[in-house]
């Protein structure tokens, strides 16, 4: 018997509660799927499902083994995905995304590494904000990524996760350029310059509320991403923006920005690899590898902190 | 509007609120319909104490139990939760429809897994089968579905919320392995119960009573701040999801069912915004079928 097409056949069931759904879903006819879950049930000794006239549910039995069942499949996909780059040897590629923030630097160690692991691969290395990324990997365009959280994870796996400590630029002759370190709540009066909130509208949403933890509330937003864009905004309209010290949006010797730490537990950007559940293979560890190698050779990302207390409030209906 | 107008609109207010967003709402007379991802299956979460509400009050019509039935509720084995005797520190007696009041109003665990122990699972199960809702099953308790999560989360607790690789991992927030369903199931239900076809009207009227005693202000009511228009309904929370299960009524007799289930990409555990745009893509789902 063919069990992973029966596992398949087993799962589409359990998810959609419905034979006819079922069907509809594998792209086959519903007496055939009843068949082969009757098959597998009798190959496995065990009842998956109870079924009524009007609808089908499954069993203690076919919850227990609903996990493993998954499990068997993407580990079955993974094969599939290896076994195509093998087979086409040399052509084979690595679709890989990087989002904008990444330097030049960074991205160089990285295809550096990613050489040295996997000399034989092609690697198309695309530039995508982490929304671009996330759908990428629903339409099946993209194998591989490194993208910013939080964001949603549902379906993904992921390598570790780093962060890169923020600082700010300022102009030279603001009073704050003076500090070793700045508190957020010092930058009031000043506008922010930030990514514009599609590209990762979860990580700028966070930052906005980290600021505000930190005592800065800005009177107003300005979207840039550039890097003399940036510059321009922050020199000339009253506005502070918020980066990693790698970013290098400040020369060696500038006359005109500085860019100062931030004091306290500062606000990050928190970094990822991600690729879809079930699709990592070598090639897809090996950018993994490589990608958090590099950040953490040129641009100083380092593992999580311990998490900031968490208190529950009583309308958040769960307890830990 | 059109239907994919609205649907449009629905989607852009989710994606303001950073979460994505599935909704169903229906014309519980007419039959009218709006929505965004109306069969997608979703986690309930507290959402599924309704089910175990229409289960207790389909039981005592039907004479299997007495709603003044005292159960004890002693300090030990509580299911976990910070409201009602989840919280409480001391043994408790209170009748079944006492207790499905603290279930209904500040979501107490404790009690809806008293009330659980007394219908059954499988009672449950039933009763949400006998009313059409084929993609509804309820897989497990209140307390079995937080001890689970607590597992998942690890020794660190609420703390490790913070860790994407802690959210991937969460066996509660799979819509195939926990207690599911699907917004058009769950406007179905709601309803079944409005039109007393869930149960005979008195019983009906004493579930109604129960759902417009909930005390949270910030999610469906948030959408309607109208003292001439009645909500009713029951959240459901977990980490990243956000849901509310309600029925609006305005003064003119128009009534509808509305179900909402949210996703948010950021694990914390305050987002007001997140909590608010369940009222706001609601009003624009009532509004689109109160359009003239």
């Amino acid at each position: 018997m063919d069990l992973v097409r029966h596992l398949e056949c087993f799962v589409a069931v359990a998810e959609e509660s419905h034979f006819g759904r079922a069907a509809a879903r594998l792209g086959m006819a519903q007496p055939p799927l009843s068949q082969r879950i009757q098959r597998l049930e009798k190959e496995l000794g065990v009842r998956l499902f109870e079924r009524t006239s009007r609808q089908v549910t499954i069993t203690e039995a076919g919850t227990l083994l609903l996990t493993e069942a998954r499990e068997l499949l993407a580990r079955a996909e993974a094969l599939r995905t290896a076994a195509r780059r093998i087979r086409d040897g040399e052509s084979g590629l690595l679709r890989a995304a990087l989002s904008p923030d990444i330097s030049g630097e960074t991205v160089a160690a990285l295809l550096a590494g990613f050489r040295r692991r996997h000399g034989h691969l092609e690697l198309e290395l695309h530039e995508l904000s982490t929304a671009q990324q996330l759908a990428g990997f629903a339409a099946h365009e993209l194998d591989v990524g490194l993208i910013h959280h939080p964001c949603d994870v549902t379906g993904l796996e992921l390598g570790p996760v780093l962060r890169r400590d923020l600082g700010v630029l300022l102009p030279r002759e603001a009073p704050q350029a003076g500090l070793d370190a700045v508190p957020l709540a010092a930058l009031t009066g000043y506008d922010l310059v930030l990514f514009p909130r599609t590209d990762a509208p979860a990580v700028y949403d966070d930052l906005l509320t980290a600021c505000a933890r930190g005592g800065y509330t800005p009177a107003a937003v300005r979207h840039g991403q550039g890097a003399s864009f940036v510059r321009g905004l922050v020199l000339s309209s009253g506005a502070v923006a918020l980066c990693p010290r790698d970013t290098r949006l400040v020369a060696p010797g500038d006359r005109d920005l500085v860019w100062r730490p931030l004091s306290g537990a500062p606000p990050a950007w928190r970094h990822s690899v991600a690729w879809p559940k079930g699709r990592g293979d070598a090639a897809v560890g090996a950018f993994t590898d490589a990608a958090t190698h590099a950040l953490r050779t040129t641009a100083d990302a380092h593992s999580e902190a311990p998490a900031r207390p968490l208190h529950l409030r009583p309308a958040s209906e769960y307890w830990l | 509007m059109t239907e994919t107008a609205t649907a449009a609109r629905l989607d852009a207010a989710f994606a303001e609120a950073g979460v994505t967003g599935w909704l169903h709402a229906v014309d519980i007379d007419s039959g009218a319909q709006a929505g965004t991802g109306a069969d997608q299956p979703v986690c309930t979460a507290s959402v599924h104490k309704v089910c175990v509400l229409v289960t207790l009050h389909e039981l005592a019509a039907a004479g299997t139990l007495d709603l003044t039935e005292q159960v004890e509720c002693p300090p030990a084995g509580r299911a976990p939760g910070p409201t009602g005797l989840a919280s409480m520190l001391d043994a408790a007696r209170l009748s079944l429809r006492d207790a499905a009041f603290l279930m209904m109003s500040v979501s107490d665990n404790t009690a809806a897994d008293l009330l659980l122990r007394r219908v059954g699972r499988n009672a449950v199960n039933r009763t949400t089968a006998r009313l059409g809702l084929t993609r509804t099953r309820m897989a497990h308790g209140f307390g079995e579905m937080l001890a689970a999560m607590r597992e998942d989360a690890g020794p660190s607790g609420a703390r490790a919320l913070a860790d994407p690789h802690v959210i991937a991992r969460l066996r509660a927030l799979d819509p195939a392995r926990t207690n599911r369903s699907t917004p058009r199931d769950m406007t179905r239900l709601l309803g079944a119960l409005w039109r007393d076809e869930a149960c005979p009207p008195e019983y009906g009227a004493a579930m109604r009573r129960i759902m417009s005693l909930q005390v949270w202000p910030h999610r469906l009511a948030s959408g309607f701040p109208f003292d001439d228009v009645h909500v009713a309904g029951k959240t459901g929370t977990l980490p990243t999801l956000r849901n509310e299960v309600g029925v609006v009524e305005y003064p003119d007799g128009g009534r509808y069912a509305v179900a909402v289930f949210t996703r948010t990409a950021n694990p914390a555990a305050t987002l007001p915004a997140a909590d608010a745009v369940i009222g706001t893509a609601a009003r624009i789902a009532v509004d689109a079928l109160r359009a003239p």
